[in-house]
């Protein structure tokens, strides 16, 4: 079985330029914050955004570069003291906040190989991609479980 | 004292005393080196000789470390995002500390030509730690803070490279110092250590890479990178290649074969802060109290032309490239702090001349010292002059 075959392809996504009011306009009314997808032109994907990112605002200077500079203290920032003002909800977009390195998988990639790398990467859903990295849907744990579940007779 | 329980000492003062220290704004990075020089033998004696002893087997493995995770800096992506002005800065900054620094030592001082280059090269080197925490206390944003940050990001890359190539040259000096065709014999070792620790950093790149897909669980992925790092430490010390340079391509190679290899890096994340930890305090703790009142002029001649050099280099730069007439002026003092990078250089330098080491080093960790005290006042000056400070005493102004 290919991931394709169980992926969720009705994916909500956002551009480079959401600001991050409309993010989380978008998903006010969702239970938990989704893994969200920042795609450009005819549907390339070129980052992701996740709660984690969402944390980032509070944190402007935790840029990718400084990942690799050795040595630094831990940003302890107080998100319940942080001052910002409203303009932050337009002046900050996606592209501001997304992880630009991230996981994908490929459409043809086979469901075990989907769970091998979730457990690899300690993460529960990951982007479907074709060869061209164009985004085709999302795929998760949840999808997986289902399936197994379905051919086991458990759900029809 | 017995080792284990020496361990858990150093971890847990380590630990207490970040935060203590934490409470003045100054990195953690400080109050472990502090620590190190209180409980080391020069005062409290209250760290085991057999951890003491451990010193270089700690420093090789942190720096094979911090050299792997350096390499993540050489991705073309990277580089194409931190622009001209950052890479011109960064790399004459470092170069301008490190021909003034060894240029003065060789002229004004008299010392021999290897350890100049080796004091020159160890100067090139800058600790982000505290001036990053400035820029976070001040919340300082803008066009200076953002070259400042790209500057320190990058710094100690350009470091290890300056610093391997002038081990190279000062092993082969001290050791032929009477051998014919002196100069070819220079020119050959330093030429082999590099390029022989390209070639092994990038085969191990392409074995690690090619076997990762055996890989099953975040433990696995953790004990191979691991066994990976060690692996080029260990067969770059084995070839006498430089260990530096030959982590730092094992991580830039890896880095350019794939977009998702980031995973390896991230994966070191996990284990490596109690080695750093144990590594800066051993560092403290290797201070040669005794030592001090001779290095008078050493170190201050040291502290002085390594910030000289940086302005210049900073200065010049800034003109190059073109950047802004504060960051032509100001950005060298955002660079003032050294720390870990600049203590495990001298810490190679000490086991592999053992006779002048001892003076190295010492010098090292007393302006390393000095400057971790007074970097974040010329970085917060420097941000001031910039007018890039947003927040002062909790204050908006």
């Amino acid at each position: 079985m290919q991931v394709k075959e169980v992926m969720s392809k009705e994916v909500i996504t956002v551009k480079r330029s959401t600001t991050l009011k409309q993010l989380l306009d978008i998903f006010t009314t969702f239970h938990v914050f989704p893994l969200v997808p920042v795609i450009e032109g005819d549907n390339v994907l070129v980052g992701i955004v996740s709660f984690r990112n969402l944390i980032n605002v509070f944190q402007p200077h935790q840029s990718q570069m400084l990942k690799t500079v050795p040595f630094l203290d831990e940003e302890e920032e107080d998100i319940f003291k942080v001052e910002f003002t409203e303009e932050v909800g337009s002046l900050v977009v996606a592209e501001d906040i997304m992880e630009k390195k991230f996981v994908a998988i490929q459409e043809d990639a086979s469901l075990e190989e989907a769970y091998k790398l979730m457990k690899l990467h300690l993460k529960e859903e990951f982007p479907v991609v074709n060869r061209a990295g164009r985004l085709l849907g999302m795929v998760g744990i949840f999808d997986i479980v289902r399936y197994i579940f379905r051919q086991k007779g458990v759900i029809k | 004292m017995n080792t284990i329980l020496g361990l858990g000492f150093i971890l847990l003062a380590g630990l207490f005393s970040a935060r203590l220290i934490n409470k003045i704004k100054f990195p953690a990075v400080t109050a472990y080196l502090l620590l190190g020089i209180v409980i080391g033998p020069s005062v409290f004696k209250l760290i085991p000789n057999n951890i003491i002893g451990a010193s270089g087997l700690i420093s090789n493995i942190v720096l094979g470390i911090i050299a792997f995770s350096i390499g993540q800096n050489f991705s073309i992506d990277n580089f194409r995002r931190i622009g001209k002005s950052v890479i011109w800065i960064s790399v004459l900054e470092a170069c301008g500390a490190w021909v003034l620094v060894t240029l003065i030592f060789l002229i004004l001082l008299k010392q021999p030509l290897y350890i100049s280059l080796i004091f020159g090269a160890i100067s090139s080197a800058t600790a982000p730690a505290a001036t990053i925490m400035v820029i976070r206390e001040y919340r300082a944003k803008g066009n200076f803070t953002d070259t400042l940050l790209g500057v320190v990001a990058i710094d100690d890359a350009w470091c290890l490279i300056i610093f391997a190539i002038s081990l190279a040259i000062s092993q082969a000096i001290s050791n032929h110092m009477l051998a014919t065709f002196f100069l070819i014999r220079v020119f050959f070792n330093s030429i082999l250590s590099i390029f022989g620790a390209f070639i092994l950093g990038g085969v191990v790149a392409i074995a690690l890479y090619y076997l990762s897909r055996y890989l099953r669980t975040q433990t696995e992925l953790l004990i191979f990178t691991l066994g990976f790092v060690f692996l080029n430490i260990g067969i770059a010390v084995w070839l006498r290649l430089s260990v530096l340079l030959a982590n730092m391509f094992l991580g830039a190679i890896l880095v350019n074969i794939n977009k998702s290899t980031f995973n390896f890096f991230d994966t070191l994340k996990t284990v490596d802060s109690p080695l750093f930890l144990l590594f800066f305090v051993l560092a403290g703790a290797n201070l040669e109290i005794g030592i001090l009142d001779r290095l008078g002029l050493i170190g201050l001649a040291y502290l002085i032309f390594r910030v000289v050099g940086k302005l210049i280099g900073a200065g010049l730069g800034a003109r190059i490239s073109g950047a802004s007439g504060s960051i032509r002026r100001y950005l060298g003092l955002g660079l003032v702090p050294q720390a870990g990078v600049a203590l495990g250089c001298a810490l190679i330098a000490k086991s592999d001349f053992p006779k002048v080491g001892g003076m190295i080093f010492t010098t090292i960790i007393a302006t390393t010292v000095v400057y971790e005290l007074i970097g974040p006042l010329c970085t917060k000056f420097a941000l001031q002059k910039a007018g890039e400070v947003v927040v002062e005493h909790g204050q908006n102004i």
